[in-house]
């Protein structure tokens, strides 16, 4: 006879029994600050996507891990100074043989961490698997069918764009951006090996994702040398106080996206020590060019004249640099803007007097969408920048969304896309200002503006089809950047600053503007 | 009898309180502005496919339908797959309209399982905390009414209540880990790791159980049998602990049955600021990414589990004490 008690202490002990095989066997054991120091412990702000194809996202955390584990043919420190500058990792020469042709030499000493050795063909590979338009990661200057890649022997690349008609030094800066993947893993396709796991010939050679973890180790036969640290786990940490506390209390030796108020705390601590830099991301406030009331020009130029940017970069504080273009600073081709549109409210107003809406009257109900939690001080500046607007009579709502939200709302789509104005960056690893250009202001692409104009179309063309560095570099400043300044179909409001926060005993890290992280020469004492 | 009965009765109204959740939980999700296809294709997905996704995967049926056939699966135990998530259960996001992993989506089932574990030991080390700080507090201020024990409780009880549990967690980081170095403040690889958020989520608890204990203790304490017990010469420990404090206990037992539920749902802050990756973190990060499957899976599983915790502590408060019918 079964009876209360006993139905409890059956219950019990059978909960026990099947909740045993599913505790965790650490549980009570394991040591506390179990984390050992000697592989870099770096907290991301950012996920991942899971799919360990290069060309299969455009997500900078991703990014960043692919910079331990991955070769690039060069890498580009892009500073200011020299925003052009490439050194040589994979290739040791990239000339210009010809307006259309480029030749690629490779090293001859490395190899793959599965063990296969690296050559041109993986180069040639690469490139044509990366330039399929069916790749999320697509940035090559046109589809596979555009350009030839031969191998003349095993170290030499030859990449030919005479078929598609536009000059092959687009492909020359582009070098620093992709990834160079194994042949072998390619030949599979997009959904063998290549989507399992990174297979690269970087410094960190990938173990496993563990959960929120991406676990890498030091790669003996790096060619370069061995790295000194065991490896480096990325770990995604979505809250900003967590990574700086984990900082802060020696579990983390690393930390990204540190907000300016962080920065203030973190510059008293005598363990921790601050890297920032100029990055390769702009903001912007993209405008729907494919709707009413910004498919006409004079409104969003009069938009742009409302909004007075120095209140935005004092907002943003450190983590702002301020810059008059479409691209960062440290972008081949920048130059400072004489139209770009300041705040101007006299011309503001003419503006959309001539545009048929004085003073902002017959204006339509207008939504600014914006995120929060995502990028630095996006609601603060979002609610100057809504001030700014009211105040010249557009009747601006401002809609601060979670990430998911505003991701959901952000791109452009038939019709329009969601609201009138959405906030966003856009950065990518590459000196080449084309990744960003072309890929929101031409008609072919038009990620989140919807532009749709002749005229920039013709720009971008020409910019693109120029047969030497140099004459792009004259096509982009003296004919695309000033059209964009007088049509903009988006602003680009600042240039974001990156800072890391680190312990102060990593040394020998070098941080590239995109987040990319050579650790190949860290210590940690 | 009584057992069957009991069981057969209060298992049938939990059912119908997870259904009721369930169709709520179900219908709120799919109602509220935002596309998850377009979060699982990507924001740079062609229309067509955004299309041709949601249909493939019957996200475009009326809500009825898709309601039956997801509880369809859910009583043969299929909770479906999460949408965004790997079979390794990392956190993801911005996966792109040819993803070919999509296809080996993490089962809502395993990712539930993998982490509740930790939130249940969590849970527990935070009763086990709340009842260290608590039980002194509040049988001193149950014993000793309206004298300056009872005042402590009460001032105890309101200071704990106030303090919320982001700017607690962040504090005791900030003291314990960062200053001190003496103990880790995020992730989980041991015991060590959940000291911190379990004593958060123990001041949080602390005051409901001290409060609980002062009035049970007190009213037990002032009745005849406790005075009969002191003429029969039992001594005041013996009384209170072996007939006080087993009366006062109902009320406890209630009250921790109900904080533990709430605990296996209310983790969120708290294993987020801790990034403790256990059931809460993971519906953080289910419902940053509108990760359906998963939200639901999880709504039902701790609705069931509520449900289940009630029924026990029910049935406990009946072994302590007969005269109780539920």
């Amino acid at each position: 006879m079964i009876n209360r008690r006993r139905l409890l202490t059956y219950s019990a002990a059978a909960g026990v029994l099947a909740a045993a095989p599913r505790l965790n066997p650490d549980f009570l054991f394991s040591p506390a600050m179990a984390q050992t120091t000697s592989p870099i412990v770096f907290l991301s702000a950012e996920n991942i996507t899971g799919n360990w194809d290069c060309t299969a996202h455009t997500t900078l955390s991703q990014s960043t891990i692919q910079g331990f584990v991955m070769g690039y043919l060069a890498r580009a420190p892009m500073t200011q100074e020299n925003p052009g500058e490439l050194v040589m990792e994979l290739a040791t020469e990239i000339n210009e043989i010809s307006a259309t042709q480029l030749e690629i030499k490779l090293r001859n000493d490395i190899t793959f961490h599965d063990g296969k050795p690296f050559t041109s063909e993986d180069v040639k590979a690469t490139f044509e698997y990366g330039s399929q338009p069916d790749r999320p990661a697509q940035t090559y200057p046109g589809a596979t069918d555009t350009f030839d890649v031969t191998t003349p022997d095993d170290y030499t690349v030859i990449v030919d764009t005479s078929k598609g008609g536009y000059g092959a030094s687009l492909f020359i800066f582009l070098a620093a951006y992709l990834p160079i993947m194994s042949a072998k893993d390619i030949a599979e396709g997009p959904g063998g090996v290549l989507t399992q796991r990174l297979n690269g010939t970087g410094p960190f050679k990938f173990v496993e994702q563990r959960g929120n973890d991406t676990v890498m180790e030091a790669f003996p036969d790096y060619f370069k040398g061995a790295p000194t640290v065991s490896g480096v786990t990325f770990s995604f940490v979505g809250d900003a106080t967590t990574r700086m506390l984990s900082l802060m209390g020696g579990q983390a030796d690393i930390i990204e996206r540190l907000e300016p108020e962080q920065v203030e705390t973190l510059q008293g601590e005598a363990d921790i020590k601050l890297n920032t830099s100029v990055s390769v991301e702009n903001k912007y406030l993209w405008f729907r060019c494919s709707k009413p009331p910004f498919d006409n020009p004079l409104v969003r130029k009069a938009a742009c004249h409302a909004i007075d940017r120095e209140l935005i970069m004092e907002v943003m504080g450190v983590a702002g640099h301020a810059s008059s273009n479409f691209v960062s600073p440290i972008k081949f081709g920048y130059i400072d803007l004489d139209n770009y549109p300041e705040y101007d409210a006299e011309e503001c107003q003419r503006l959309l007097a001539e545009a048929g809406y004085p003073n902002g009257q017959g204006l339509p109900d207008l939504e600014y969408i914006t995120s929060s939690g995502f990028y630095p001080k996006t609601k603060e500046y979002g609610e100057v920048i809504t001030a700014m607007l009211q105040e010249q009579g557009f009747p601006v709502k401002l809609s601060v969304m979670e990430v998911a939200a505003w991701n959901e709302r952000l791109y452009d789509r038939p019709g329009g896309g969601p609201g009138h104005m959405v906030d966003c960056g856009w950065s990518t690893g590459s000196p080449e200002p084309d990744l960003v250009l072309r890929t929101h202001f031409h008609s072919s692409s038009k990620r989140i503006c919807g532009i749709d104009d002749a005229e920039i179309d013709a720009a971008l063309d020409a910019e693109r089809n120029a047969t030497s560095l140099d004459a792009r570099q004259e096509s982009l400043q003296t004919n695309l950047m000033p059209l964009l300044a007088d049509k903009v179909p988006a602003l680009s409001l600042f240039t974001s600053v990156m800072i890391h926060g680190m312990r102060a005993n990593l040394d020998g890290l070098f941080i590239y503007p995109d987040g990319l992280t050579d650790a190949s020469k860290a210590t940690m004492g | 009898m009584f057992i069957l009965k009991f069981l057969l009765r209060r298992l049938f109204q939990g059912a119908i309180i997870v259904f009721i959740v369930s169709a709520l939980i179900f219908t709120l999700l799919r109602v509220v502005p935002g596309d998850p296809v377009r979060l699982m294709a990507g924001g740079m997905a062609p229309e067509a496919l955004i299309e041709q996704i949601a249909e493939e995967m019957g996200l475009r049926d009326p809500i009825p339908v898709q309601f039956t056939r997801y509880m369809a699966g859910v009583v043969q135990g299929d909770f479906g797959q999460s949408f965004v998530r790997p079979k390794n259960g990392a956190s993801v996001g911005g996966s792109s309209f040819d993803d070919s992993t999509r296809g080996e989506r993490a089962q809502v089932l395993d990712l539930i399982a993998d982490t509740a574990p930790m939130t249940i030991q969590l849970a527990l080390l935070s009763m086990v905390f709340a009842l260290i700080i608590a039980i002194p507090i509040g049988v001193g201020g149950g014993l000793a009414p309206n004298r300056w024990p009872d005042r402590l409780a009460l001032y105890l009880s309101s200071v704990f209540v106030s303090l919320p549990n982001f700017w607690l967690g962040i504090v005791l980081a900030l003291l314990l880990s960062v200053k001190l170095q003496l103990l880790p403040a995020i992730g989980y690889k041991g015991f060590a790791y959940m000291i911190l958020p379990a004593l958060v989520l123990a001041i949080e608890m602390a005051p409901f159980i001290i409060r609980t204990l002062t009035v049970s203790v007190a009213a037990v304490m002032s009745e005849n049998f406790i005075d009969i017990a002191r003429i029969r010469g039992l001594s005041r420990n013996r009384i209170v602990f072996h007939h006080g404090m087993k009366n006062a206990a109902v009320p406890l037992l209630n009250l921790l049955g109900v904080q533990f539920s709430m605990l296996l749902g209310g983790v969120l802050v708290v294993e987020f600021i801790f990034d403790y990756p256990g059931l809460g973190l993971l519906t953080i990060n289910a419902v940053m990414q509108r990760d359906f499957p998963l939200i639901q899976g999880i709504a039902i599983i701790t609705a069931a589990a509520f449900v289940v915790i009630n029924i026990v502590v029910d049935l406990a408060a009946t072994t302590i004490d007969p005269r109780l019918d539920y």
